[in-house]
């Protein structure tokens, strides 16, 4: 891990708009796109497909809850 | 003595104006000489216009954010080449202006999105700016001052007393291991002697369950359970040092009238809790709520030490509370809940020994939503309360178990018994109606046209009854949410207003992350909902949400169930008993008995 993503305090979400047939299609893309950045623990917090395609928020956490912080020791 | 200065306001932009007009009133009030020249003009223009003139300071303003950095850069050579660098200061901002591009581009200085007029004034005046002390000090505020508790409706009242003798009779002859804990956890709190502190711990944990016996026994923690090391201790007290250092609180309040507002933490880590409340002080928010973990409800005695959690809810023990008391701000106010479980008479003591502000005890609640055996519950919320009375720590009394189907009329005559019985020992409580889209409105309709109604009839029908405070929850929107963080922060800010409007004295407030349940909540969530708060109350104001007639028709009928409930508790004639016979909330609504210390109750010995 780098330094940078040790001030992160818990998680990263990405909020995007992915062109897609459907919802289904959407989440696909949204975990490719989360595994291409390199987060590990990946959920989809929303995701909501209306004709073109899907606003989508993503999110890679970096620290949970009884994990070591880097951003409590540095 | 100010020296005045005279200074030109130049909007480096087609159209956007305001900022310098307010930023003109604000110098002229102070003596100033002002110039304000008309939008879209070039920067050769505005050059001309500063030599023309001979002024001491030059303020330009830019909104549109496009080609922001060629346009300043170029007019800051020009005000270079035209020799007026040296003799006069040239500060810039607006919406397209960050301090570290102004820096970059050399003005003397740059002012952001949020600027005060004051700051704008300090430049002009050549001295630092200085926030208004009133808006730069927070006061921790007692939100039952000013309430008498004077029942309007004496017949309720009438009903309450009868009930709370009962209660009170009931409980006289009976015991819990609950209550005896608390007393030898007193005890080792007080003592100055190790070895008498080993002997009451070694009796302590003969009252307690397998699990929590087997760590004072042999030192092994639950599962998933952790003691902290020194090195992270160590480094907790750092972090929050240097945080507490640097703290401005935004103020999330826009008139007196707005409530205060509560965020609910218990990541199960007490650091995370620790980092989550800093950010959420920093925000504006003024209060915390402990949340401990369910299976910590189920479980007969407390750890010691230091220690996290894998999973929601924070640990309750000492040294858990302490390092979070320890790192507030002087002005937030601190709740930790005793309101379900096996440890209530503990935990209020915890928190009394430990300087919380606020706990929750609701006997209904927690037994027929909470999961918690009514006969027990009642004997130790009893105890509880009584801590509570002696800690002068207001609790407030949660009605969820309108979430499980129970409808708002059953759920308040269950919150106003235990607020009789809280008065009756001396204590504070505080009505905590739901705002919430419940089961019971989903079924009945009263929720189809808007979410306003139905809460405001709540507030009403309170209001009807008894003049006692009023602490919305918990937390307000509850099942308004999705996981939409714009809709979900939208939602929140809504009902913090309705509620505000409504006069009520405080709300606890979701994140954004309410709805979403695949991981734990993030700070950037909580910070949505504290935004849009803050948004809404500035929003609103002074002014109300204005609810139609239904609210009061509404609040008249819950009135009338309440009394209604209220004798049949009576006529049955034990609160105990009515909280199993489902008169406070049946099967059928949703609400079951809770299970946990069921035939734990114990004769006194004298």
């Amino acid at each position: 891990m780098s330094d940078v993503l040790e001030k992160i305090m818990d998680a990263i979400d990405i909020e995007t708009y992915i062109v897609s047939k459907n919802e289904d299609e959407a989440e696909k893309f949204a975990m490719e796109l989360m595994e291409k950045l390199g987060f590990k623990d990946i959920s989809i917090v929303f995701i909501q497909h209306r004709g073109p395609g899907a606003r989508v928020r993503a999110r890679g956490y970096i620290y949970k809850p009884g994990d070591r912080y880097g951003w409590l020791f540095n | 003595m100010i020296d005045k200065k005279k200074v030109l306001l130049a909007p480096l932009d087609p159209v956007h104006d305001i900022g310098l007009k307010m930023i003109k009133r604000g110098l002229e009030n102070k003596g100033h000489e002002t110039i304000l020249i008309p939008p879209d003009y070039s920067p050769e223009e505005i050059i001309k216009s500063i030599i023309d003139n001979d002024v001491d300071i030059v303020l330009v303003s830019r909104t549109l954010g496009y080609g922001v950095a060629e346009v300043l850069g170029k007019f800051i050579d020009l005000a270079e080449a035209s020799g007026i660098r040296d003799k006069v200061k040239i500060g810039i901002g607006g919406m397209a202006v960050r301090p570290e591009l102004a820096a970059e581009l050399g003005f003397d200085a740059g002012f952001g999105p949020g600027t005060s007029v004051d700051e704008a004034v300090a430049f002009v005046e050549g001295r630092e700016y200085v926030p208004a002390e009133n808006r730069s000090k927070k006061n921790k505020k007692d939100i039952t001052e000013g309430y008498d508790y004077l029942f309007h409706n004496k017949k309720i009242e009438k009903l309450l007393d009868s009930i709370v003798d009962g209660i009170l009779d009931y409980v006289s002859d009976k015991t819990t291991t609950a209550i005896q804990r608390a007393q030898i956890r007193r005890q080792i709190l007080e003592s100055n002697s190790e070895s008498e502190k080993q002997k009451l711990r070694r009796d302590y944990s003969k009252l307690c369950d397998d699990v929590i016996k087997s760590f004072y026994e042999s030192g092994k923690y639950r599962e998933k359970t952790r003691p902290m090391t020194n090195d992270e201790v160590d480094a907790l007290n750092q972090y929050v040092d240097a945080v507490n250092s640097r703290m401005n609180p935004l103020y999330l309040q826009h008139v007196d009238k707005n409530p205060v507002v509560f965020i609910q933490y218990g990541t199960g880590c007490p650091f995370m809790d620790i980092a989550h409340i800093k950010s959420c002080e920093a925000w504006g928010a003024d209060g915390a709520v402990h949340f401990d973990p369910s299976w910590g409800a189920r479980t007969e005695g407390f750890l010691e030490g230091y220690i996290t959690h894998e999973e929601d809810g924070s640990v309750i023990t000492y040294e858990n509370l302490k390092s979070i008391k320890k790192s507030l701000l002087p002005n937030t106010l601190w709740q930790v809940r005793a309101h379900r479980g096996l440890n209530t008479p503990e935990t209020v003591l915890l928190a009394g020994k430990i300087g919380a502000d606020l706990t929750k005890i609701n006997i209904a609640y927690g037994s027929l939503g909470g999961g918690t055996d009514p006969e027990r519950l009642t004997v130790d919320a009893v105890e509880a309360i009584k801590y509570a009375a002696e800690f002068n720590m207001p609790f407030d009394v949660v009605t969820n178990e309108e979430l499980c189907g129970v409808p708002a009329y059953k759920a308040f005559a269950g919150m106003l018994i235990v607020s009789k019985l809280g008065l009756r020992l001396g204590a504070k409580p505080i009505l905590q109606p739901l705002f919430c889209y419940s089961p019971e409105v989903m079924i009945s309709g009263q929720m189809e046209d808007n979410y306003v109604d139905f809460n405001a009839a709540k507030i009403y029908c309170l209001r009807n009854i008894v003049n006692a405070p009023i602490w919305c929850g918990a937390p307000i929107g509850f099942l308004t949410q999705t996981e939409d963080r714009v809709q979900s922060s939208l939602m929140t800010s809504l009902q913090a207003s309705l509620a505000s409007s409504l006069g009520v004295d405080g709300i606890s407030i979701a994140s954004s992350d309410e709805a979403f349940s695949g991981g734990p909540i993030t700070i950037p969530a909580r910070i949505d909902t504290l935004r849009a708060t803050q948004s809404s109350f500035r929003f609103f104001g002074q002014s109300n949400i204005v609810p139609t007639d239904n609210a009061h028709k509404w609040a008249k009928e819950i009135e009338e169930g309440i009394e209604a409930v209220l004798e049949l508790v009576l006529k049955n004639g034990n609160f105990v008993n009515a909280l199993y016979q489902g008169i406070l909330g049946s099967k059928e609504d949703g609400a079951y008995p809770g299970r946990a210390g069921r035939d734990s109750v114990m004769k006194k010995i004298y």
